[in-house]
Formats: C-alpha cells, structure tokens, sequence
C-alpha cells in the first residue's frame, strides 16, 4: 500500500514534466502551424517550396530521431557545450523536447489548418473585400473563426496523440512520466507503475474528450 | 451625374476574351437592368465593376472616383489602396447566393464593417441596423443566425448589409436565382421600394418582367457586347439577337 502510495506521487512528480510538454507543445505549435500553413499557401513558389520539405521531412520522420537531433545537433555541428543552452532553470534536454515536439506538431497542425483554410468557400472572402475588410481583417474576423470550428474534430485527434507523444521524452531523459514509471518498475520489479501511468494518460485524454467536446457544443450554433 | 462610367472595358480569363469593349453609364437614380444568356459576361461585367476582378484595358469611374484606367500607351493602371478602399465604401453588391457570415448573428453582419471598417461607434452602427432590419421587415431576427433564416431572409439580411454603409450605387448579381417563386416575389418587392426611393441600381436578373417593370434602362450583353441597350428592349426589341433570346421566356 506504501509502495502505491509513493509510485503515486513519484508519477505525478512526473507528470509535471508531462504536462509542461504537452502545454507549451501547443502553445508554440499552434501558432507556428498556422503561420507555416500560409507559408505552404504562399504564392512565392520559394517559400511555399521550402515550407512544403519542412513538412514532409517532420511528417516523414520518427518525432524520436528528430528529438534526438535537436538535442545533440548543437553539440555534434557546431561544437556547442550543452549546458551552455540551458534556459534559466530549464535543462537543456527539456528546452530540446519543447523545440522538437513544437516543430514536428507545426507541421501536423499546418496541414490541418491548411485544409481548413482551403475549404473556405470564396464567397466570404469575396463578401469581406467588398464590405472593405483588410486582408488581416478578413482572416481574423470572418475566416479563422470559421476554420477553427471546421478544424476541431482533426486538431482534437492530434492533441490526444501529443499526451500519448510526450512518452517519447525519455529518448532525451527527461524525466516526465512514462520515464518515471519505467524507473520504478525496474526497481520495484512490478507492472504496477505502468498501470499508474496509464490511467493517469487515460484520465489527462477524458479530459481533453470533454473540453473539446464542449467547444465543439458551443461552436454548434452555426453550420 | 453619372455614378458609374465603364468605358471600352475588356476582359480576358487567359485567351479567353469574356468582356470585348463594354460601355456602359449609369446615371444617379437610375435602375439599369442587364439581361442576356448564360456566359454573355452578366456576371463578370458587375465584378469588374465591384473590384472583384481586374479588367484588361478600360476604365472604370465609381462615384467621381477613377478606380481604373488604360493610359494612351495602352497600360491599364488601377488606383491605390487608399483611394480603393474609399471607393469600397460607396458601393454594395448582392450576391446570389448571399455570402452572409454565417458565424456572425444577423446583427453582426451588419454592423461589423460600418464598426470595424468605417469606425462608426457600437451605438451607430446598432441604430443603423435596426432601422434597415425594420424596413427589410426583420426587425424580429436581429440576433438570428443565417443558418436559421429561409433564403429569402437571408437575401434581406445580405441586402441590409449592402445597404448598411449608404452607398451610392448597388450592384445585384441574380438577387433571386438561389430562391423558389415565392421567395422570389418577395425580394423583387424590396427592389422595387428601393427603386420608388431613388436607389441607384445594377441587377443582373432573369427575371423579365421585374427587369421591364423596375429598370430606367435595360442592357442585353451577349457573347462580351452588349447588342443593344434602352428603357423598352425587351417590349421592343430591335435586334434580331435580342428577339431571339425573348422569345425563350
Ligand atoms: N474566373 C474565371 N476564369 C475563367 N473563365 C471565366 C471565369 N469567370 C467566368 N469565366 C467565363 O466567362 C464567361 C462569362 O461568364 P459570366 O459568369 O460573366 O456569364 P454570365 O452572363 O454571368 O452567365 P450566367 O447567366 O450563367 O450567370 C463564361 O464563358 C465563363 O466560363
Ligand atoms: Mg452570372
């Protein structure tokens, strides 16, 4: 009972780390996949090429190499002492996770936000230009709205691949939560951690069902 | 006054030459009807004329202002983006099929451009709203969404909006073509008042007898020209052409 009670709070020592991938994840990701999704979009072909290898490298390659990459890249190419890329009192290796996961997640959310964008039908587009909206206007106002509700089901998907992803940190060592319970399974020689961690996945993604499910209630309003 | 003046426009998709020399002049208070078969350039004249597509060589004066224009050269020159969006703010189209906002209450269609585009304060804008809403007959449906409405609601709504900055002319491209008989009716009747109020107007319409009864003028474009133009051609009808295409309503 004392051992259940300590794999307990040492996954949700953990977990702490878990949930500090998964939310700045998304809070660089999201961003950054609409802005690559312009640039896929881009009428500058340079651009638009560029952006359209980035995508398909980060979709074409295990999320785990690109980790991996970030992480020693630096090191390996330029030479650069690892702990000298610390950010305050965030290790390296975390700061690493962040940049890979929000670049890999980027290219998904793009492809996503893409989609979305270019189903628009262009009638509102063409009512906006009339009514003397801005380019910036017109997308901010009458199209991102739009997209976000035609995009939820999609991004939902990924949001609840990204909880099952932040596993994939362990590959850098950081200690988040599946780490955690790999560390005291060997060490109390029992499946029992696992078991812990998977609730505590399961129960994080029941959470996210119903909030997206609640926002996709309250943007019901319209077709 | 002329509001509109369109002079010698062309338009071409690729080789394809839509538009071959267009003239056409509306005066203040005037109701021009255009007719003619599918693929004349009905519909393209009237984005040429709302900004929606660029023209080849002509020109194009909106209310005193040059949106367009070909030089002696031959260089086909449009206007910059200040002029371009004073110009936007003179003129309304309807569009066939509405392009309401359909994220948007029927309020917010109206008023987000007279707030956000021409910077009139919540209150106006409000006022202005709910007093097209009360003429449109919708004053009940303010906080309605699109997507609640009939199509012949949702015409009025895109029509109020149209309406919402006072513009000196408005453009209808088949206001009435997405919507069945009775509807149609309906619609027809909300131009009409608008034409008895000295409306400046362009419809595009299929609708004969309306286009007989409302318009000063009427145009029949066929193949990018228009074959003949005046207040009584589809009564009269003085070209071969023109007599051809009556015949079939
Ligand atoms: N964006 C475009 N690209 C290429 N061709 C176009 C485009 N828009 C229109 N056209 C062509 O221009 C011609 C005129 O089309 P337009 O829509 O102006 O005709 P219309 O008189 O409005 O016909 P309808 O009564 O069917 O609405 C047609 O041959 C059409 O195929
Ligand atoms: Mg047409």
């Amino acid at each position: 009972m004392a051992d259940l009670y300590s794999t307990f709070t040492q996954l949700a020592g953990g977990l702490r780390f878990t949930l500090g991938i998964f939310f700045l994840t998304l809070l660089f990701s999201i961003p950054l996949g609409l802005l690559v999704a312009r640039g896929r979009m881009s009428k500058n072909i340079i651009v638009a090429g560029l952006v359209r290898i980035y995508i398909s490298v980060m979709r074409g390659t295990p999320l785990m190499l690109q980790l991996l990459l970030v992480y020693f890249g630096p090191y390996y190419i330029f030479g650069v002492r690892l702990a000298d890329l610390d950010v305050g009192p965030f290790k390296y290796r975390f700061v690493a996770t962040i940049i890979g996961f929000s670049l890999n997640y980027a290219a998904y959310f793009a492809e996503i936000f893409r989609a979305g964008i270019q189903s628009m039908p262009v009638g509102q587009y063409e009512a906006a230009q009339i009514l003397g909206f801005s380019k910036a206007q017109t997308f901010f106002r009458i199209i991102l709205p739009q997209v976000v509700k035609r995009v939820l089901p999609a991004v939902t998907n990924e949001v609840i691949t990204l909880v099952k992803d932040t596993s994939l940190a362990q590959v850098l060592a950081v200690t988040e939560m599946f780490t955690t319970a790999k560390n005291l399974a060997s060490a109390q020689v029992s499946v029992m951690p696992f078991i812990v961690a998977g609730v505590f996945y399961y129960v994080m993604n029941g959470i996210i069902e119903i909030i997206m499910n609640r926002a996709e209630k309250k943007m019901g309003y319209y077709q | 006054m002329s509001v509109l003046e369109m002079t010698k426009i062309h338009k071409s998709f690729g080789s394809l030459e839509v538009l071959k020399g267009i003239d056409l002049e509306v005066k203040k208070g005037e109701v021009v009807g255009i007719i003619g078969p599918s693929g004349g350039g009905k519909s393209t004249l009237l984005r040429c004329a709302t900004t929606l597509e660029q023209i080849t060589s002509g020109k194009i004066v909106i209310a005193g202002e040059t949106l367009v224009s070909t030089s002696h050269s031959g260089l086909t020159q449009y206007t910059d983006k200040k002029t371009l969006k004073e110009i936007r703010g003179k003129f309304g189209l309807v569009f066939q099929n509405f392009n309401l906002f359909p994220h948007f209450s029927v309020r917010r269609n109206i008023t987000e451009s007279l707030i956000h585009v021409h910077k009139k304060s919540r209150e106006e804008a409000d006022e202005i709203c709910n007093e097209l809403l009360k003429k449109l007959g919708m004053a009940d449906k303010a906080n309605a969404y699109p997507c609640n409405l009939s199509g012949g609601q949702q015409q009025r709504v895109s029509i109020a909006r149209a309406l919402a900055v006072n513009p000196e002319i408005l453009f209808f491209d088949e206001p009435t073509s997405a919507l069945d008989p009775e509807l149609t009716s309906g619609i027809l009747k909300v131009i009409r008042e608008l034409a008895e109020e000295k409306m400046t107007m362009v419809i595009v319409t299929h609708e004969m007898a309306f286009a007989r009864d409302v318009a000063d003028k009427l145009v029949f474009m066929d193949g990018g020209v228009i074959v003949e133009q005046g207040p009584d051609i589809i009564s009269n009808p003085r070209q071969a052409r023109t007599k051809e295409f009556l015949a079939g309503y």
